[in-house]
């Protein structure tokens, strides 16, 4: 194996500490700050970024042009914005709810054909095309975690709802801190995305038709949800749902932008 | 180190009595008041025999942990005993009904160390009890009362009191309709921003709505059928009053409803709720039906955004953390043994005849 390949199964095996480690917590109801989660993730996240520096010096460029590439850089993406949102607006559990997903892409992009293996072809660097892809990429991280925090929402309701207080929900926020976590993520990751493709119409080079197009569908996706949730057209419960099942479209065309 | 084991164990004592040996006509008599703690303290410690002192009084319980230096453990317990009817000047009929429970060396440090850890409250594990004995404690260090002994004795059963808690569950959950309305309330919202509202003003819903305050709630408006009890609750909460025939009105700017009128029928109802929430823009709301018969009716439930707890939900809740911090109790004692032993206060006496002031075993004058 190379070293970028031992790199990411060691950061595959953190983040598998983190799930199994905050389960068993959780199980046993000894959770208080989560902070050998934090540590875990720490770990993931610091591993991840070595990853992605030695990938990207293998192939001369910003490790963003194989599917492979890409989940881990989601993956990455999402592990940053968790520090960012978890810690800030102190959601607890959003390190356990994070985990499994980061650990679905980290091992996807270890396991998938083509991973760790060089570009075909590697065309001139032009900056702006690095940064478009970067910033498309932190935007779908957002979604993730959008879709994360929306699952948590749900979980939260429900044992709300039936009365059913236990462990998890001791754990979990504040719901209504839950349904604005999901919007602020949803407007991030818009943001972001809008700056995207704002990026992609001042390129020379023509970016894909299909990457673009899929580009703008999830972006009009999400544009339908941020407008909806900020001028309280969307119920937080409909809103969640839709932050859930809104994701498989973002990680559906990260699969077919690059095989189309 | 077995020097200072010695010197730990040496004349340690206690004297008291808690809601368990004695009925709150009596304790009330007794209650050391804050202001004139200092005095008492100088006062025990001049007792004969008495090197050191900490005086423990709460509106559960009464305990004089002492050092004897030397001498007749009886004859100390019986000098604090003496000091205690003469200094509160108590009546002979209150005088028979004091039941003191008399501890020495082990025993002390266990009483301590379980009343320090909440197994000895009446509410099992919670968690003020700690912050009395600090407080106590710290009185009778700036009174130049205590001394080694106490002082380990002290700092020790701190140490052991926060083992248990972050070892165990004991604290978990929450075991008083109250303390479940709060808790609930915190997973809807941040108390801080919720505002409440009490549509009735028994005596349930004043005891909720006092939770939600003391835990920093933002406002309060009481709504009662008698205007003037109404205002006088919302005076003794720092809120607001409302004429009874306002309350809906204001349902929209309320976060949390606490409802306990006598009414015989439903006076929330599903429409009435679906309309507030369209005006709330999904904001949640969260009710508390304290009512028999019930105000609110439970296809509230179902409203998105509302979550709906009768009294039988909030009593269940309540009788959960009871039991799950019962659960805990066999953990918590394991790890004070082992902190006694620990601290060299290796125990000679059989589990049975421990130190829970109204077990078997101990003697209670």
């Amino acid at each position: 194996m190379t070293t970028t390949a031992w790199i990411l199964c060691l950061a595959a095996a953190a983040f598998l500490a983190a799930v199994v480690r905050a389960v068993l917590i959780l199980r046993a109801g000894r959770w208080r700050d989560g902070r050998s989660q934090r540590v875990l993730m720490g770990v993931g996240l610091g591993l991840l970024t070595g990853f992605l520096y030695l990938r990207g010096h293998e192939v001369g460029q910003c490790p963003m042009k194989s599917l492979p590439d890409v989940l881990v850089f989601v993956a990455w993406s999402m592990v940053l914005l968790y520090f960012m949102v978890g810690t800030t607006y102190r959601l607890s559990l959003l390190g356990l709810f994070t985990a499994p997903l980061v650990l679905i892409l980290v091992a996807l992009g270890g396991l998938l054909p083509g991973a760790f293996e060089p570009y075909s072809e590697r065309g001139p660097i032009v900056p702006l095309v690095e940064l478009h892809a970067a910033v498309a990429l932190v935007a779908y991280a957002a979604f993730a975690m959008a879709c994360v925090t929306g699952v948590m929402y749900l979980v939260q309701e429900r044992l709300l709802k039936q009365h059913r207080i236990g462990g998890l929900f001791f754990q979990l926020p504040p719901i209504r801190e839950l349904a604005r976590a999901i919007g602020r993520l949803v407007w991030l990751g818009w943001l972001l995305l809008t700056a995207a493709l704002g990026m992609s119409m001042a390129l020379e080079q023509s970016v894909a038709e299909s990457k673009l197009l899929f580009a703008w569908a999830v972006w009009g996706l999400y544009g339908v949800i941020a407008l909806l949730y900020w001028r309280h057209g969307l119920s937080p419960r409909l809103t969640a749902w839709l932050a859930v099942a809104g994701f498989v479209m973002p990680f559906v065309s990260l699969w077919i932008i690059n095989h189309v | 180190m077995s020097d200072v084991r010695v010197d730990l164990k040496h004349g340690l004592l206690c004297l008291g009595l808690n809601y368990r040996t004695t009925p709150v006509e009596v304790r009330e008599r007794i209650a050391f008041p804050e202001a004139h703690l200092g005095e008492a303290l100088a006062q025990v410690r001049a007792l004969p025999g008495l090197e050191e002192v900490v005086v423990l009084s709460t509106c559960n319980r009464v305990e004089l942990y002492a050092r004897q230096e030397q001498g007749d453990e009886s004859a100390a317990f019986s000098a604090l005993t003496r000091y205690i009817v003469e200094h509160f000047g108590l009546q002979p009929e209150h005088e028979e009904a004091l039941s003191f429970y008399h501890l020495t060396r082990e025993e002390t440090a266990r009483h301590l160390f379980r009343v320090v850890s909440g197994l000895d409250s009446m509410v099992l594990g919670e968690t003020e009890i700690f912050g009395q004995v600090k407080q106590a404690y710290q009185t009778a260090l700036g009174a130049g009362v205590t001394g080694r002994t106490l002082n380990k004795l002290f700092q020790q059963a701190f140490s052991v009191g926060k083992k248990v808690r972050n070892e165990t569950l004991i604290q978990r959950g929450s075991t008083s309709v109250g303390s479940v309305a709060v808790d609930l309330c915190e997973k809807v919202f941040d108390l801080k921003q919720a505002r409440v509202m009490l549509v009735g003003a028994g005596e349930m819903s004043r005891t909720c709505a006092q939770s939600l305050v003391s835990r920093g709630a933002r406002s309060v408006i009481v709504s009662n059928r008698s205007y003037d009890k109404a205002v006088e609750l919302a005076t003794e909460m720092g809120g607001r009053a409302l004429k009874f025939d306002a309350w809906e009105s204001v349902l929209h700017e309320t976060d949390v409803i606490i409802s306990s009128t006598s009414a015989p029928h439903f006076v929330i109802l599903p429409e009435m709720v679906s309309q507030v929430m369209r005006r709330r823009r999904w904001d949640p709301l969260f009710i508390i039906d304290i009512a028999v018969p019930r105000d609110v009716d439970p296809r509230v439930n179902e409203i998105e955004g509302v979550y709906l707890y009768d009294i039988d939900a909030l009593e269940a809740i309540a009788a959960d953390g009871r039991r799950e911090r019962e659960r805990q109790l066999a953990q918590c004692e394991r790890i004070i043994e082992e902190q006694l032993l620990k601290h060299g206060f290796a125990s000679s006496v059989d589990r049975a005849d421990q130190a829970a002031p109204d077990s078997p075993g101990l003697s209670i004058s």
